[in-house]
């Protein structure tokens, strides 16, 4: 709350830079899926993927993190490709204390690292479709391993209580899960899991033939009618009145920073990062600092004020913070209108 | 081979390599045509957007380009095009805009671009958000607020008019004519928005254009201001990529290829010098005055109506250090002879990188005119350019490390709309002849780039249609903000009212 009072006076002056609300680990960019419409990791550029750091290391990573920040997303790629994942987990809350832990995986590896879910708050699992037979290729894998993602999250779905998680899933629409994407809200209803869709995007861009799709404007607007009358899901409706049109929004990059496995902080956000056009990069890693205050300040030394908004990647896990924190009002009219948005805050938005 | 005859024939040929020429294309070569691409520049691709020669400063070498430095908001169809094929770059998106006005007295700034597009205030009043900042208020003085009404007539007309769509010509009016009895500074402002948009002064503005020039960037939305800088040159950044992914895909560029006239028969002919192509359909998108030129020379049509291409002067100079603050961008107005500024080691990946390693900084300053200015010697318009200039950074007199100048040829369009009859439109009077570019009739509201880019499709379109190909469906434009949305729904349902009112009395 204190975070959120000071970024709101910071707004108020003008200052763009952030204090974050979540930080956002990927342990590992290796993956054993190979989705289509993935233009960051995914089997096909395991090649390429930065190695993952040695438990030791990552808890020192975790250790400069959790002294600015108490809210953690551990992701990847694959976070359960991390040789040393669940003990990381496990130590990140109980050692570490992070006040708030997510994870957010493929759900294909569940089984075998089910004892690290009870040191997590949140589960998210990637499902864009019911139907295995069209999702399959999509994500680049065979039909049985399909079909055992859609059993694990059943299965983990009914281990909620137990384990003491949330579970929720996020799914990507694309033009060709549209059609399923009323099932899978109806999937997640019977089995008592939030459900978020981000929009695919192309470059940075939401790709073309979402924008021109009624179908697809269709649908938002029915999730917002079905969120108002409570349905479970994530994100706002000042949101999901974005997608609609895609309007250009008011991007807080800062809000949501981003760790890779090997420790560097990506400034201010992915796309300005990969970019490496002067605006935003990997300015300090945080396995040579002691203080999340020190690597921030290292990165503001280096790219100053993040720049004014590229309204253009259009995902869940950029627009919800930054809409959260700039729109107070927005969000208070929605809180007091919809009780069905009282499940959300700022730490607990579907990242993508 | 006989004289007149073809040296090879093609299906579709496109005339001209800029974002019109190359958006059709491109929508042609995804469906798997293959179309001629023919442009007249023997080295650069792009039209207005194209790169230019390398100039040397200090070791480092910096490409010119014509001075279009990015895009807006609301240029959707342009950026749903250049993802779709993994070519949209990260843009630099813009922090600011300065306002520079000078008159008898002396030079005031303020800064204004982000009051109006994060704006508190619902659009149309959005303004408003201008007079909470203390230096906006430096500007004007209490004759400017007394004669606001004038202004707040003219925006409110813009909400009630779209002349695109309503095919309102305005013959005759200018925006001169809209802005003679308005106060200095308030005159001023104005004028200089529209003089970064249509590259001319007030008089010469038609005041439909003006209009629709209003809706499209800013009465209707807030966030239709926020604009966003390219990494590089825009060769280097949009059209060199497009014009790859075009070859790529089985399309054929050729450059230096200057179309004199056309000539119909059972195919058309394109005659090109001495070198003669065929094909069954073309596409003609090139800018306003060489279209009326081939359009000219082929049909001997004298009647029909081309908007304006304008010339302008842009003026580069290079320091050895940096203004000591300001924003990135701005414009002059007032009495200046200079017009607009970018400080390109704040927006170009290049040029930030010799500022990081030499400390130096880079100004592009805009002359849109008038003529007698434009025709001044090379000295006279640097020397007045730089004298003016050292009048608002006093701090880098002394620096200056380069110099350049460049003239741009009468490319760029000044929006206008002919009457039906006599304006050409994407579909012609004469059978398998599409037009493409940003001086082209057609009721949808974008501008300049993102009207090349939309019309480049929809000529792609009309030629995809008569071979039962799927067309390509464009992207909406964002609807107007909701308070404003009712305004103009108020506002058109009023006029309606009233003419039918008319109508029944006569």
């Amino acid at each position: 709350m204190l975070s959120y009072a000071s970024n709101l006076i910071k707004l108020a002056r003008n200052d763009r830079h952030l204090n974050p609300s979540v930080a956002i680990y990927y342990v590992t960019t290796q993956c054993n899926l190979n989705c289509a419409y993935c233009e960051d990791f995914g089997a096909r550029r395991n090649d390429h993927a930065e190695p993952p750091l040695p438990l030791h290391q990552a808890m020192q990573v975790l250790r400069v993190i959790r002294s600015g920040v108490d809210s953690l997303f551990i992701t990847g790629g694959e976070p359960f490709l991390h040789p040393d994942i669940d003990e990381l987990l496990m130590r990140a809350k109980h050692e570490l204390k992070f006040r708030e832990m997510t994870l957010i995986t493929n759900g294909f590896l569940l089984p075998k690292h089910a004892t690290a879910l009870s040191a997590i708050d949140r589960l998210i699992v990637s499902l864009d479709s019911l139907n295995a037979q069209s999702w399959s290729p999509i994500i680049g894998i065979p039909f049985a391993s399909t079909k055992s993602i859609h059993a694990n999250i059943r299965n983990y779905a009914e281990c909620q209580k137990e384990f003491g998680y949330q579970m929720m899933v996020n799914a990507v629409l694309s033009p060709e899960i549209l059609s399923g994407a009323e099932a899978l809200l109806e999937f997640c209803m019977e089995h008592h899991l939030l459900i978020s869709f981000s929009p695919q995007a192309v470059n940075n861009w939401v790709r073309y033939e979402l924008m021109v799709s009624s179908e697809y404007r269709a649908f938002i607007e029915k999730l917002i009618a079905y969120k108002k009358h409570g349905a479970p899901i994530a994100g706002s409706i000042a949101y999901l009145q974005t997608l609609i049109n895609f309007q250009p929004y008011d991007c807080y990059p800062t809000l949501a920073p981003r760790i890779m496995p090997n420790g560097d902080l990506t400034y201010p956000c992915r796309p300005f990062e990969k970019a490496n056009n002067g605006q935003g990069g990997r300015p300090v890693n945080l396995l040579n600092v002691k203080t999340w205050d020190e690597a921030w300040s290292k990165a503001y030394t280096a790219y100053g004020q993040p720049p004014h908004t590229c309204h253009s990647c259009f995902q869940q896990c950029y627009i919800e913070p930054s809409l959260m924190q700039s729109h107070p009002l927005t969000f208070l009219h929605e809180y007091l209108l919809y009780p069905s948005s009282r499940k959300g805050n700022l730490r607990t938005y579907a990242a993508g | 081979m006989p004289p007149d005859e073809p040296s090879r024939q093609d299906d579709v040929l496109i005339i001209g390599a800029g974002m019109a020429g190359l958006s059709a294309a491109l929508h042609l070569v995804e469906r798997g045509l293959k179309p001629l691409v023919l442009e007249a520049d023997p080295r650069f691709i792009g039209g207005r957007l194209a790169s230019g020669e390398e100039v040397e400063v200090g070791g480092w070498h910096f490409r010119l380009e014509h001075g279009v430095h990015g895009i807006w908001s609301q240029y959707r169809n342009l950026q749903s095009m250049l993802a779709r094929h993994h070519l949209r770059p990260v843009f630099t998106p813009s922090q600011e805009e300065l306002w520079i006005y000078r008159d008898s007295h002396d030079t005031r700034m303020a800064s204004v671009g982000s009051a109006i597009r994060y704006s508190i205030f619902p659009a149309p009043v959005h303004y408003i958000q201008l007079f909470l900042r203390p230096r906006f208020w430096w500007m004007i003085d209490l004759r400017d607020i007394s004669r606001m009404f004038h202004v707040w007539s003219l925006l409110i007309m813009s909400v009630g008019i779209d002349p695109f769509r309503e095919d309102q010509p305005m013959e005759g009016l200018t925006l001169g004519d809209a802005v003679k009895n308005w106060t200095p500074a308030i005159r001023a402002f104005f004028i200089g928005l529209a003089r970064s948009g249509f590259s001319t002064h007030a008089e010469e503005i038609p005041l439909s254009g003006f209009l629709a020039f209003l809706r499209f960037y800013t009465i209707l939305r807030r966030d239709a201001w926020a604009f966003s800088y390219l990494p590089e040159d825009g060769g280097r950044s949009v059209t060199e990529p497009l014009a790859d992914k075009v070859r790529e895909l089985g399309g054929e560029i050729r450059l230096g290829k200057k179309v004199l006239r056309l000539e119909r028969g059972s195919i058309w002919k394109v005659y090109c010098g001495e070198e003669i192509f065929s094909a069954k359909q073309i596409i003609l998108a090139v800018d306003a005055s060489a279209a009326s030129s081939i359009i000219k020379n082929s049909f001997n049509e004298t009647d029909l109506y081309f908007p304006r291409s304008l010339a302008n002067d842009i003026i580069r100079l290079w320091f050895d250090c940096a203004p000591k603050s300001g924003p990135e961008s701005g414009m002059f107005t007032g009495n200046f002879v200079m017009h607009n500024f970018f400080w390109l080691d704040r927006i170009y990946a290049s040029y930030r990188k010799w500022n990081k390693a030499t400390g130096g900084s880079a100004i592009e300053v805009h002359v849109y005119g008038p003529p007698d200015v434009l025709q001044k010697a090379d000295v006279a318009l640097l020397a007045q350019v730089i004298t003016e200039f050292y009048q608002v950074y006093p701090e880098l007199r002394g620096h200056l490390i380069h110099q350049h100048l460049q003239r741009n040829a009468a490319t760029h369009t000044l929006p206008s709309l002919g009457s039906k009859e006599r304006h050409l439109g994407i579909k012609t009077r004469w059978t398998n002849l599409f037009c493409a570019g940003d001086w082209v009739r057609d009721p949808m509201p974008s501008f300049f780039l993102e009207r090349a880019c939309a019309t480049g499709i929809k000529a792609a379109n009309e030629v995809l249609k008569t071979r039962g190909l799927n067309e390509w469906p464009l992207v909406d434009y964002l609807p107007p903000e909701s308070f404003v949305g009712w305004i103009e729904k108020l506002m058109v349902t009023g006029r309606k009212r009233r003419i039918a009112k008319r109508n029944a009395r006569k």
